[in-house]
């Protein structure tokens, strides 16, 4: 308030006539207590308050006032600007000298505690686009409310830091920010600012400014640094699990077929246990090359490799081959493909991939019962739907299913997936511009629902233009 | 009279074909694929011995080991599917007697089988261990191989002490260091190994049969 009414010098020019009044009224009451000449100095109150607030030119003018009013209304003879005896003299000479100093002392004091203000102002900015600037997140984000801040401080307008070397015109002003020999940014100002504006700017807040744009440069090299690594590590993960994952479902089949062959040489072995042992050659032999065929497609997935060849496909051509490839025993699928479904336009042999994963999990999890699978259009997307009947999967589970190398357990026949069909299937299904996910009630069943986007711009299935 | 052993698989394949193999070399098989059905089963028929998958749809092998432990100690033998020596570490500090990588052949996992079965047969209360050519007489502190006595330092003394009584187990690392050692020189692996080397030259001369087998960063087994 008192910066606010510092600068009107007429709102000064009524408080020092005021605060005069009342020092001399003020006197009048207390000189039954105080010898008169002594009660000078209540003028000095006034003559600090108003040099302290308004500046000491106000001040002396007031500490002039004060003794003209101090002579005339209290010094004998009062009510004239003479003085009878030699010691009231020296009191107003003194309380002149004493109101003088005293209002250039306040000046300075003034002054100084301006300059802290505005010390600590510059402070609370520089820390302020410290925060702003350090903080993380992409440095363009950052910069307008840098700007924006850095305007509202200095009472500018308006202000910008581009990181781009930018001219000064007859519009604007530039300050070039520099780290070393390099511009790392440009500060931009409107033109016509206050030449101690324009200093304040040169002096504290470019240095300021240029010192944080260069750290914060350095953080983002430093973070993309961190990222890529993050990056590598994860694919090293993933290679160890990989590795894992394939010698531990590669050395169980062997084992079995290994026994297997060892138990056909036995002495004792019996006729059925005979077909037994050969069958169990014949599946688990087909459940290496299955394992195989997956280990393929994930790695050309992970390296985004497998680049789909669309073309308009039927969606019930593409299932039933699914079902087909997988063998399982009649009854296993329930396929419902309503009558009018729009083929899609898609690598079928990838979806045909996704789908064979997909319908062999169901299968592996719904305990005997056979899956569900329906396929709909609904607007501008076909969607299957495809049930089991198993133990269901908990809420947290639902997204991680489609995890690479995720397993959730294992069926009656003791046989696991190899935690690789459901990451397939979704890795193929979103090459082909689809999504798959994952419903589930726990304890009741599982629901995977693919989406396939429909092109209705070229609804009418044509022969594709040779390029 | 034929043994019975207890086969904890998740692999109904395996289990089937290992009840023919195991058959012929006169085992009777308990077959189990959970840790559960495994615990019931050598509850209610205590086996023989036992063989089990370190990994397993409702837990673990090692689990199902140290549960077996608190009870009996019937030889166990442990399959992995992971070539991952902590793993074997673990399984072994659990109480397992040894352990077979999958893919094994069958006639490798009947002769470890044997092996652990034949040092149970051992009498606890003998004072002179036997294996192979080799002897240790604890009473008299001498140790000879063929009727040649052998001069062994206090140390490799106590090392053949260890695998002589463990004959056919696999002993970790850890195992042999405490046991010679004290339990504070835990991690001393390369200590052990000059040792055992300076061992295997005095009781396997040139040409002899080799009876101290390495498993690489796991431990020592004495045959």
């Amino acid at each position: 308030m008192a910066r606010a009414m510092g600068r009107n010098p007429l709102i000064g020019v009524v408080v020092a006539l005021a605060s005069v009044v009342a020092a001399t009224l003020l006197i009048y009451a207390l000189d039954d207590v105080a010898p008169v000449v002594s009660l000078g100095v209540i003028y000095l109150v006034a003559v600090l308050l108003v040099s302290s607030i308004w500046g000491a030119r106000l001040g002396i003018a007031t500490a002039l006032v004060s003794a003209a009013a101090f002579n005339w209304f209290h010094i004998p003879p009062t009510g004239r600007f003479s003085i009878s005896e030699g010691e009231n003299w020296v009191a107003l000479g003194t309380l002149l000298v004493v109101a003088v100093v005293t209002s250039s002392l306040a000046e300075r004091a003034r002054l100084r505690t301006e300059e802290a203000e505005q010390r600590r102002q510059e402070a609370d900015l520089a820390a302020e686009m410290a925060r702003l600037l350090l903080r993380g997140g992409r440095l363009e984000e950052a910069l307008p409310t840098v700007s924006q801040r850095l305007a509202h401080a200095l009472g500018l307008p308006s202000a910008s830091i581009e990181l781009a070397a930018v001219e000064s015109d007859e519009r604007r002003v530039a300050f070039p920010l520099r780290e070393r020999t390099t511009q790392v940014g440009t500060l931009v100002v409107p033109a016509g600012m206050p030449e101690d504006v324009l200093a304040r700017l040169q002096v504290r807040v470019v240095p300021q400014l240029e010192a944080l744009l260069a750290a914060a440069q350095e953080r983002d090299e430093l973070l993309g640094d961190v990222v890529e690594t993050a990056a590598l590590r994860r694919s090293d993960v993933l290679k160890t699990a990989l590795l894992r994952a394939v010698s531990h479902d590669l050395r169980s089949p062997l084992t079995a077929i290994l026994t297997a062959a060892d138990a056909l040489d036995s002495a004792t072995i019996r006729d059925e246990e005979r077909l037994e042992m050969t069958r169990a050659i014949r599946e688990e032999a087909l459940r290496l090359s299955r394992l195989i065929d997956n280990l393929l497609d994930l790695s050309r997935l992970e390296a985004h490799a497998a680049e789909p060849q669309r073309e308009w496909s039927s969606v019930e051509e593409i299932l039933q081959s699914a079902v087909d490839e997988l063998g399982l025993p009649d009854g296993t699928f329930a396929l419902s493909v309503a009558l009018d479904l729009p083929q899609v336009r898609a690598d079928a042999a990838q979806l045909d991939r996704a789908f064979a994963n997909l319908l062999e999990n169901s299968a592996r999890h719904s305990g005997g019962h056979p899956v569900s699978v329906r396929a709909r259009a609904v607007g501008e997307r076909v969607l299957i739907r495809i049930v089991d009947r198993g133990p269901g999967i908990p809420p947290a589970q639902l997204e991680r299913v489609f995890q690479p190398f995720y397993r959730a357990g294992t069926d009656r026949t003791g046989h696991r997936g190899s935690g690789l069909g459901l990451a397939i299937a979704r890795g193929f299904i979103e090459a082909n511009g689809g999504k798959v996910w994952a419903e589930s009630l726990p304890g009741q069943a599982t629901t995977f629902v693919v989406e396939m986007p429909l092109d209705v711009t070229d609804r009418e299935p044509e022969p594709e233009p040779v390029p | 009279v034929s043994r019975r052993v207890l086969v904890c698989d998740d692999e109904g394949q395996i289990l089937r074909a290992l009840r023919i193999v195991l058959r012929d070399a006169g085992f009777d098989v308990v077959p189990a694929s959970t840790a559960q059905e495994a615990l019931d089963a050598a509850a209610l028929h205590p086996p023989d011995a036992a063989i089990i998958d370190l990994v397993l749809p409702d837990g673990d092998g090692v689990e199902v080991t140290r549960s077996l432990r608190e009870w009996t100690d019937v030889p166990i033998l442990v399959l992995s599917a992971v070539d991952d020596e902590d793993e074997k570490v673990r399984a072994l500090q659990a109480g397992a007697d040894d352990y077979v990588t999958k893919p094994f052949g069958p006639k490798e996992l009947v002769a470890r089988l044997e092996a652990i079965l034949r040092r149970r047969g051992d009498r606890a209360d003998d004072p002179v261990l036997r294996a192979g050519g080799l002897e240790l007489d604890l009473a008299a502190h001498v140790a000879r191989r063929d009727g040649a006595e052998l001069h062994l330092t206090p140390i490799e003394f106590d090392l053949l002490k260890e695998l002589l009584r463990n004959r056919g187990r696999l002993l970790t690392h850890r195992m042999l260091l405490t046991a010679v050692w004290g339990p504070n020189y835990g991690d001393e692996v390369a200590t052990l190994r000059t040792h055992i080397s300076n061992l295997r030259r005095k009781i396997e001369p040139q040409g002899a049969e080799r009876v101290l087998h390495t498993d690489p960063g796991v431990g020592y087994r004495l045959l």
